[in-house]
């Protein structure tokens, strides 16, 4: 897309950053890109493939990224409020960052394609649908045109909670211990999640050992547990975490539940607005008590 | 690999089934490529995929059978390789029981029932004996070897799966024997069967009802020569995703530790480790004691990766490969310098696992490809470069 | 409500829920004082493990004792408006808001985990919840589906497959 090479090249060449964060087409498809000469602006990208939060390179714990200098970060809306989370935690300055936003119609579930498609109910990412952000406000350069909403998938994840949420408690805990029990402890998620911030995860703490290292069944119902708690209400549902499961565990139900939940107790949406203060950490004195005896 | 002298069986389809029956009616574990429907029901609501119409997406996993009709001939890659049968996930090393001030300790065995791997890919086999080196080298690992001990492994030759197969490139071989006992080729009705291995002729002698020799007549030879076509064109078409020169990629790397190109490929790394959680020759381990109550438990190893932090943090805090930069070259520096360098062979068999695991584009066909023509024509070195580290830099 | 429920000793079957509580230093673990020193007769299944404020439970902790054996928890501390710290409690009730909504969604019976406020003045409250939370956990039965998560070869060294004698093959 020229536009975004245009304002990635006068970013590079007037020195305003010292490198910028995009995609590029590879061997096997879209993925990051690292350009820090103007002469390879040309090999940005922007299409349905560009799947992945860029964000996550921001994150304080990627200092390979940072030692490269100033950083011109192309976004997404769903992007976009990562790094809003990462302002309103103190983990960003905002001038740490030039943002260049791009109108979004919604992506592909995989970016490891050849060509891009557009987008249909089967191939849509399902977390698309009902975007609230697909025009990010917290950036420096808006670019693209205005892009049609995204299809409705198959089946949205809401319905998909929905039909867990039907579901008998016991049917509830066969099917995530199932699907817990794949985990290979690789923490893909965690990795390469922008909002996993911590210096050292609690999963790593061995005195006590908190969270069993071995992927026994225990020890993963633990960790994806603690995972999903720990960004619960800070989770922008971008669901790169499912995406780099190497098993196939579907963490964005997991994700969506919480953010239902905090919804509807705390009234709170994730959005691109860093002052908005994040619920857990927050507190009203009426809050709904009705678990407590 | 190839060796003349060794003698081809038929087998049909049938019988191929009905020979893992005749080893589970045994009572013998039988372990083989089994296609999972990951939409079965409770988990249809895991994967968006299942909710597609007129798709039903499989994934193909070495499993135990539980019943011969599960074995899955079709020849596509199991998401995790063999490994995790012979260094598991997670396995306990012994248990303790403490009593006052007396502290128990409970070996736990290592002598395994005998069991049979069908269908396994070249890639997987041969990483098992390229890890066996590091497994004997110094201390013997006795829960490895057991498990190598009791298991027959029965390979089948494999069509190549995608642009990210490069098993010729390092050595071995979509229809190589390395690490296994007998090799299945298919062919019209049937398979070829080899024995390569004492123990694969041992497994062939067991169950010599279900082998017709390949005597020399028309339809044999027939069989023979598609078998070969087949081996052949497979070797071709991986061989044109990726052709390295193993040495001058080792010397290459050994000698530019500091190079650019092998000291900033960690840049679009996450970190993840899912590579090494996918490899078939990533070998090592953490070792946890867990407890199971007071005063005893079991101490336990699990895989680790390099590719994570704490995988080299020491007690003081400091910590030699402080960045993804160092921790991503060291996976490519002991694959293909340190290891051979020690044992002779690249710790790879171009299975590309962690290539299709690697959702951030990481890609090692690619980097091979930079690190060769850095070593063999460094004046071409320059274009190849820029894809497998940050533009311009 | 406490008079309905059978605190007269073990079960027919014989089993005996094991709930662990955590409470808070200031609060409720004063009011279980208080239930002692007033000589209540309560339910004797419940281990106390006494924390500073109801701020510094984890929820870790709740999955670490339903990892470690426990059929059911407690987490009880101040009143709202009554923290020590001001308000450890607040915090506390949305995070475990949270937990209890998202422990629903996986699957475990929220029966298991009883939240309460009980001040250092209701030591008849603390025997109020402790009975509850044992007649829920004795009516649930032991916690075996969370038992079953443990590995297989935990304590018992044999590892899948392993036998003491190799047969020949």
């Amino acid at each position: 897309m020229s536009e975004v090479r245009e304002v990635a090249r006068k970013l590079l060449t007037d020195g305003t950053v010292r490198v910028i964060v995009g995609w590029e087409d590879a061997r096997r498809g879209a993925r990051p890109v690292f350009v820090t000469d103007p002469a390879d602006t040309e090999r940005l990208i922007f299409d349905t493939r560009c799947v992945h939060n860029l964000v996550t390179y921001l994150n304080p714990r990627r200092d390979n990224v940072a030692e490269l200098g100033k950083i011109g970060l192309v976004v997404k809306g769903c992007d976009a409020k990562a790094v809003a989370g990462l302002l309103r935690e103190a983990q960003l300055t905002r001038d740490d960052v030039v943002l260049i936003g791009v109108r979004c119609g919604g992506v592909l579930e995989e970016a490891e394609l050849p060509k891009a498609a557009s987008l249909s109910p089967e191939n849509v990412a399902p977390r698309c649908y009902g975007c609230d952000n697909r025009e990010p406000e917290l950036v420096d350069h808006l670019l693209g045109e205005s892009q049609p909403e995204p299809p409705r998938p198959v089946m949205t994840i809401d319905e998909r909670v929905a039909a867990l949420d039907a579901q008998p408690l016991e049917e509830r805990w066969a099917f995530w211990t199932e699907q817990f029990s794949k985990c290979v402890r690789c923490y893909a998620c965690r990795q390469v999640c922008p909002l996993c911030v911590c210096e050292r995860c609690v999963a790593e703490k061995s005195r006590p050992q908190w969270i069993e290292a071995p992927p026994h069944p225990r020890g993963n119902l633990s960790w994806n547990i603690t995972r999903a708690l720990h960004l619960a209400g800070r989770c922008v549902d971008c669901g790169e975490c499912e995406r780099f499961c190497p098993v196939g565990i579907p963490l964005s139900l997991v994700n969506r539940k919480l953010q239902h939940i905090v919804a509807e107790r705390y009234g709170y949406t994730v959005s691109d607005d860093p002052e908005s203060p994040a619920p857990i950490g927050d507190y009203r004195l009426d809050d709904k008590q009705e678990f407590i005896k | 690999m190839t060796d003349a002298t060794r003698e081809t069986y038929f087998i049909s389809d049938d019988d191929l089934r009905a020979l893992a029956g005749d080893l589970l009616s045994a009572g013998t574990e039988v372990i083989a490529p089994v296609a999972v429907d990951v939409c079965a029901s409770p988990s249809a609501i895991a994967s968006s995929a299942c909710l597609r119409p007129g798709v039903a997406p499989v994934d193909i996993e070495y499993r135990a059978l539980a019943d011969a009709a599960e074995l899955d001939l079709s020849r596509g890659l199991p998401v995790l390789s063999l490994k995790q049968y012979f260094l598991p996930g997670h396995e306990a090393l012994c248990c303790w029981r403490q009593h006052g001030t007396e502290v128990e300790i409970e070996a736990v065995p290592t002598t395994f029932a005998p069991r049979v791997v069908l269908a396994a890919k070249s890639c997987d086999s041969a990483a098992l004996a390229i890890v066996d080196k590091v497994m004997n080298w110094d201390y013997q690992d006795e829960l490895w070897n057991g498990r190598r001990e009791a298991t027959t492994i029965v390979n089948l030759a494999c069509p190549v799966v995608d642009e990210s197969c490069f098993c010729t490139a390092v050595g071995t071989a979509p229809d190589d024997v390395k690490g296994a006992d007998a090799l299945l080729t298919p062919v019209e009705g049937g398979y070829l069967m080899e024995a390569t291995t004492d123990k694969g002729r041992v497994l062939m002698e067991a169950h010599g009802a279900r082998f017709k020799a390949e005597t020399d007549t028309h339809g044999a030879k027939h069989r023979g020569r598609q078998a070969a076509e087949e081996r052949a064109a497979a070797r071709a078409r991986v061989a044109a995703n990726l052709e390295i020169d193993a040495e001058s990629v080792r010397e290459w790397i050994d000698a530019h530790f500091e190079d650019p190109l092998l000291a900033a490929l960690g840049v679009r790394c996450n970190g993840c480790g899912a590579c090494s959680s996918v490899c078939p020759t990533c070998h090592c381990f953490d070792i946890v004691d867990e407890e199971e109550g007071i005063g005893k438990g079991t101490r336990r190893r699990c895989w680790d990766t390099c590719q994570a932090p704490t995988f080299t943090l020491h007690a003081s805090g400091h910590n030699p490969r402080d960045d993804q930069h160092s921790r991503y070259r060291q996976r490519i520096n002991h694959k293909f310098a340190i290891y051979p360098l020690k044992f002779g062979e690249v710790l790879c068999t171009g299975c590309g696992r962690c290539t299709r695991a690697c959702h951030a584009g990481q890609d090692l066909v690619e980097i091979l490809q930079a690190i060769d023509i850095a070593a063999r024509r460094p004046d071409a070195a320059a274009a190849a470069v820029a894809g497998a580290e940050p533009a311009g830099s | 409500m406490s008079d309905a429920v059978d605190t007269s000793g073990a079960a027919a079957d014989g089993f005996e829920p094991r709930i662990t509580a955590f409470v808070c230093n200031w609060c409720t673990y004063t009011g279980a004082d208080l239930a002692g020193t007033s000589r209540l007769h309560m339910a004797s299944n419940v281990r106390i493990i006494r924390l500073p404020c109801t701020g510094r439970i984890d929820p870790l902790f709740i999955v670490k004792s339903f990892e470690r054996g426990a059929d059911g928890v407690i987490v009880s501390g101040c009143h709202p408006a009554d923290c020590h710290y001001t308000s450890g409690n607040y915090h506390a009730r949305r995070r475990f808001a949270v937990f209890h909504d998202l422990m629903e969604f996986v699957g475990v019976d929220p029966r298991r985990m009883t939240f309460s406020w009980v001040s250092a003045s209701e030591g008849a409250k603390w025997r109020d919840v402790v009975d509850e939370a044992v007649a829920n956990v004795r009516a649930l039965g032991p916690f075996e589906a969370y038992r079953a998560l443990a590995p297989e070869d935990a304590g018992v060294a044999a590892p899948a497959g392993a036998r003491v004698e190799a047969e020949a093959s």
